[in-house]
């Protein structure tokens, strides 16, 4: 007969077995259940790469936890990480080149920003005409409180020359059969920003793999694509990274383009800032409601703007009336907002919600199209049916 | 029978449980390899050709004409997806054609809970 302590070590064999096999099985069966450790009731864009967006409902929390907060890989992501080999280097148009251990970036000043991020492509979906890439619906965004040493006091350590105009990034992304490498850059002054960081933790715990373990840049208010993930190499250059991720890639035209329309790639500029934009929360899409008290609620966010006004409509966007904003306020986090409602009569109803920012901003009825799908903000809407 | 012969019992019916279920699910995962490509004379191809750097949600997902396929699969043999050139053409028709732009959007599924599977 087998002893405890054998079988128990069996037991533990099975279940590692079992733990392993949970990435392959969202691997090669594109159809069976994806289970991702640490991530629940995500809408699944992709399972390899893994690209997973937060449903709708979710954004209800000032602060987005973890479990929900959305994924965009462009490629897999680094099948070993190891924090006490993990370096970052520094270099290029520097006076002193740095290497940095993480146990180096620990001893530094750290600092933290709460900080909405969100995809350029979040809301692709809704493009028409379709354009190519992942169909993001509402919830390739989150807010998380992202913590790390700032990465201009990186910089300082190293020197920037007077010809360093941009810095690049390199995350440990790794790259399929000729694909090029995710490598992006942001120009010197937005790199020296006192907001800008090299961040370690979010939402007080250690990034997860997800997320960029064990550093990540965070570009507060720009789109997710500036944040590296999984950050080993800062390069300061003296022009813009010239790459797939950056031309054509994550390009917006300098001049609105009809829908459909071609674009010349030499009459674009990069995708930076984030537009204003909100998201309704609840009621859901669709479904039939009992009461005729509708409780709207959402979030909107304006990259490095500030929000200043939520507007509702219950009637199709005919009138307007204002939301209630919370009081969880800082720039670079959404605000979350809702307006209590009670439905006339039973029937139809299409709720909208528009945002209007600190620069005058305000979402449009229609975004603009572009080849891509970037920055969609459209005032967002819900329909929902009132029972009698 | 004793307390430890029990809990013995227990364990050994929950490893027989846990390698049950991953059993199950390895066949699952083979019978459902891309069943979202559908049938038609590239399926084959497409399988091996577009499936080696991701699932099949990423081309399912799209909605898009001739054109804009023309650019993806070029794009994708650029970065490396071994196409022969005689099947450039069969490729762009089977995506055209199954992933049009009129086609309603794809339904996406939901990441599960891992919980639920270590408690049935
Ligand atoms: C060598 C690896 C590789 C192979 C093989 C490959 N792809 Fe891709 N594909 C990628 C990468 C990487 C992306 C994601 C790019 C991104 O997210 O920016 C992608 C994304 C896509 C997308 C989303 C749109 C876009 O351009 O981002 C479609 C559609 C697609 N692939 C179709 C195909 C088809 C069809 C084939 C077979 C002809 C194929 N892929 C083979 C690497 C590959």
């Amino acid at each position: 007969m087998i002893s405890r302590r054998d079988f128990l070590q069996q037991v533990s064999g099975a279940m590692v077995a079992a733990a392993a096999s949970y990435p392959l099985l969202s691997w090669a069966a594109d159809n069976a259940e994806v289970v991702v450790p640490g991530k629940e009731g995500m809408i699944v864009r992709s399972a390899r790469f893994l690209d997973l967006e937060m449903p709708p409902e979710f954004a209800d929390s000032w602060i987005t936890p973890v479990h929900h907060f959305f994924v965009r890989n462009h490629m897999h992501e680094p099948s070993t990480l190891d924090a006490n080999s993990w370096r970052l280097n520094i270099g290029g148009e520097v006076e002193k080149p740095l290497i940095l251990s993480l146990a180096d970036l620990a001893k530094l000043e750290p600092h933290s920003v709460t900080n909405t991020l969100e995809c350029a492509g979040n809301g692709r979906g809704f493009q028409q005409p379709n354009v190519p890439g992942v169909q993001w619906g509402k919830g390739a965004v989150g807010t998380g409180r992202f913590t790390g040493p700032r990465l201009r006091d990186l910089l300082q350590r190293a020197g920037v020359k007077s010809t360093g105009k941009h810095v690049m990034f390199r995350g440990l992304d790794e790259i399929p059969g000729k694909v090029p490498a995710f490598i992006r850059s942001i120009p010197v002054e937005k790199a020296t920003d006192s907001d800008t960081l090299v961040a370690t933790h979010m939402n007080g715990a250690p990034l997860t793999r997800h997320h960029g373990f064990p550093a990540r840049c965070l570009v507060p208010g720009w789109i997710g694509a500036a944040s590296c993930k999984w950050l080993t190499e800062i390069k300061v250059l003296d022009k813009e990274f010239e790459g797939n991720f950056m031309k054509p890639a994550y390009r917006m035209p300098n001049q609105p383009i009809a829908p459909g329309g071609q674009v010349n790639p030499d009459d674009t500029h990069a995708v930076t800032g984030l537009n204003v934009k909100s998201i309704i929360a609840g009621p859901a899409d669709g479904p039939l409601l009992k009461s005729k008290a509708v409780h709207i609620h959402g979030a909107a966010w304006a990259g490095e703007a500030d929000v200043v006004r939520v507007e509702i409509s219950t009637d199709s966007g005919a009138t307007w009336q204002p939301a209630q904003l919370s009081k969880e306020q800082t720039h670079y986090a959404w605000r979350l907002w809702n307006y209590d409602w009670k439905a006339p009569k039973a029937g139809d109803y299409t709720l909208m919600s528009r945002a209007t920012d600190s620069q005058g901003r305000t979402q449009p009825q229609s975004a603009d199209w572009n080849p891509s799908g970037y920055l969609y903000n459209a005032i967002d809407q819900v329909k929902i049916h009132v029972a009698a | 029978m004793s307390q430890r012969d029990s809990f013995q019992n227990f364990l050994a019916r929950q490893c027989v449980w846990t390698i049950a279920v991953f059993t199950l699910l390895s066949v699952l995962q083979l019978w459902s390899q891309s069943p979202e490509l559908p049938p038609g004379p590239v399926q084959g191809k497409i399988r091996t050709a577009c499936l080696e750097c991701h699932d099949s949600r990423i081309i399912v997902q799209q909605r898009l004409n001739k054109a804009a396929w023309t650019k993806e699969v070029d794009k994708m043999i650029k970065w490396g997806a071994v196409v022969d050139a005689a099947d450039r053409d069969a490729f762009i028709d089977y995506l055209s054609s199954n992933f049009p732009s009129d086609k309603p959007a794809e339904p996406m599924s939901r990441t599960s809970s891992p919980k639920k599977r270590d408690h049935p």
